[in-house]
């Protein structure tokens, strides 16, 4: 926890990090002695399985940049994850799915919960009901650690913009008064609590609602009807909004994957759309369009994903609605050189489309962010990874305008 | 239970017998009992669709071999080529046996892509990702256990035990096995399974005759 985000409604006991990678580790070791096991582990005769993964990343403290907080407050770099899968097969079609996870050992989420129905044996066709994998991008799917090419997350799903769903600007001048402030950002309308600002789309917490998925040879396309945005998925209502969502993708022979995806939902929520004139209050939904590619041959393993977002939001004292653009995009790789031992990396941007304020002169609407991460991974075992990395990112604005951090991480999968 | 079986190791060293012309051979059959077959269930994903049990399962999943072997055993071997199939998110076989210098293959007869590795001491190593159709081979020239995993689906595993003798064999579906040929004499007959601690048995090979034993392989082994 930040110094300065005490007293905040996210406020919560937070152990150090360091020690909880301790902890981590030593969780890790102990069961790791023995071999990974081939099966889940499970009960009533394998209706019920489970896995899990654990994941403790330690770096040096950023208590003024805030460059990979979450929408959790947390620092990505500075954490131990612990994350439990389930199954249910409650019958041959029908299972509830869900994930338990705890960041900081500080409070449990029920992150995932879900109904999946098979309705036709033959078909990969499945409808999810509950609190579902979002549908938008590649990368707020997979796994954190050990899908994740490097200790980081990409700019486009952790890095937090100065906008609030809880609180709106009164002017273009009080929204470019927070540029590189999301951590923190404050706004005359609506709570005035401190709370931290949203990302483009959300990779740590997900919406509510039902989707379907189906896969036909090298096709495969998911449409989601959800009560949030992709920047501010819920569990339950803040607005009358709803969030369509899509995806299709096509697995190419080659190993590339090629996905293209779009979202659009109410992201404001109705206590402060209750504050602006009602003729204003329809301009509050979210749009992002999205695509991601992946390809992975041999010894490498190359993704890259684009997203465009666009913010709409009633500012006051603007006479016509101007939405807020921002987009996003990395390029990562990883090469695996030994069975043991491999590196990777990532380049990324997030950019914001500019406004003018009463300086009369053109500026992004929040401050630009170039990020650059490489990791050296060693596999200790088939199921333990230990990595060790530097990111080093900059910043048009804000308190800090570049730094750098070493970061090393343990997983452990099981 | 997966461990350095040393005794493979030592075999090339600790021989047994060391007769000085070729000696009349019997065989030693038996039946190897094991309790629970694990079956490779993928893991629960929630992102993921609904992914179902791997269909048929293969239960040839235990080898007995003997500990020690006559000198001449070491001198016969005719390493050849093998295959490890890569089926329905599946090795198979799941268990495979071979001799020092063997080259094993292993097809990927799926519609997705698989990347087969392996980080024991006996034989690391990574055949990267490769596409549905395509064959990479791998030689095994040290003997010992080698788990093999796939990087894509963590739920695929399989094991390869490298013998530098010939005197062993992989059980069949009912956990029977047959190892024909064996020169006189006494041995210790052992077996691995993947799921209890090696046990062994003293056995003594007559020529023409066979010798049964069977095995009852615990998850503590026995």
């Amino acid at each position: 926890m930040p110094s300065g985000m005490t007293g905040t409604r996210h406020a919560r006991f937070a152990p150090s990090p360091a020690a909880l990678a301790v902890w981590a580790l030593v969780a890790v070791v102990a069961p790791a002695a023995a071999q990974t096991r081939d099966e889940p582990y499970g009960f009533a005769r394998g209706r019920v399985t489970f896995g899990g993964e654990i994941a403790g990343s330690v770096a040096p403290r950023d208590d003024e940049a805030f460059f990979n907080y979450t929408d959790y407050e947390r620092d990505t770099l500075r954490m131990a994850r612990l994350r439990l899968f389930g199954q249910w097969r409650i019958a041959q079609p029908v299972s509830l799915v869900g994930e338990l996870r705890t960041e900081n050992a500080d409070q449990l989420d029920l992150s995932a919960l879900y109904l999946r129905w098979r309705p036709l044996a033959s078909r990969e066709f499945d409808i999810q009901i509950g609190r579902i994998p979002p549908v938008v991008g590649a990368f707020a799917r997979r796994a954190y650690g050990r899908d994740n090419l490097v200790i980081g997350l990409p700019l486009a799903y952790q890095y937090l913009t100065s906008l609030r769903p809880d609180a709106l600007p009164g002017s273009v001048d009080d929204l470019l008064r927070m540029r590189g402030r999301g951590w923190r950002p404050a706004f005359p309308i609506g709570s005035q609590s401190v709370a931290p600002g949203v990302p483009l789309v959300s990779a740590t917490r997900w919406d509510t609602g039902i989707e379907a998925r189906w896969k036909t040879g090298w096709i495969e396309t998911a449409a989601a009807l959800t009560r949030g945005a992709p920047a501010v998925p819920v569990v339950r209502e803040t607005n009358g909004g709803r969030q369509w969502s899509a995806r299709a993708a096509v697995h190419l022979p080659l190993g590339m994957t090629i996905g293209v995806s779009g979202a659009r939902g109410q992201w404001i929520e109705d206590d402060v759309l209750a504050l602006v004139p009602e003729d204003r209050r329809e301009h509050s939904t979210q749009s992002v369009l999205g695509t991601d590619v992946e390809y992975g041959v041999g010894h490498w393993l190359v993704r890259a994903e684009l997203l465009r977002s666009v913010f709409q939001i009633p500012i006051l004292a603007m006479p016509s609605e101007t939405p807020l653009t921002a987009w996003s995009g990395f390029v990562e790789a990883r090469y695996r050189w030994h069975p043991r031992w491999q590196v990777a990396g990532r380049a990324e941007k997030i950019d914001f489309g500019a406004l003018l304020g009463t300086a009369g002169v053109p500026t992004p609407w929040d401050a630009p962010v170039t990020r650059l991460e490489g990791v050296v991974g060693f596999r200790a075992t088939r199921a333990i990874e230990l990595r060790a990395g530097w990111q080093h990112n900059w910043r048009d604005a804000g308190r800090i305008h570049e730094r750098g951090s070493p970061a090393v991480q343990v997983l452990y999968w099981f | 239970m997966v461990r350095p079986l040393a005794a493979l190791v030592l075999a090339a060293l600790a021989v047994a017998g060391t007769p000085a012309t070729v000696p009349r051979a019997g065989s030693i059959r038996g039946q190897v009992v094991v309790p629970h077959t694990p079956v490779a269930a993928a893991r629960p994903s929630v992102a993921d669709l609904w992914t179902t049990r791997p269909d048929p399962v293969d239960r040839r999943r235990s080898v007995v071999y003997l500990d020690s072997a006559p000198r001449q055993a070491f001198e016969e071997l005719r390493p050849g080529r093998a295959k490890m199939d890569q089926r329905g998110q599946q090795f198979i076989p799941r268990v495979l046996a071979i001799t020092v210098g063997t080259t094993v293959d292993f097809p990927n007869s799926d519609s997705t892509f698989h990347n087969a590795f392996s980080l024991a001491p006996a034989g690391p190593f990574d055949l990267g990702r490769y596409r549905p159709g395509r064959t990479r081979s791998i030689r095994f020239d040290r003997p010992g256990i080698v788990p093999v995993s796939c990087d894509i689906h963590s739920h695929m595993s399989a094991y390869i035990l490298v013998f530098n003798h010939p005197f062993f064999a992989v059980t069949d579906e009912d956990g029977r096995y047959s190892i024909p040929g064996v020169p006189s004499g006494p041995y210790t007959l052992a077996v691995w399974s993947e799921i209890g601690r090696p046990a062994t048995r003293k056995v003594t090979v007559v020529d023409g005759d066979t010798v049964e034993v069977n095995f009852q392989v615990g998850r503590s082994g026995s």
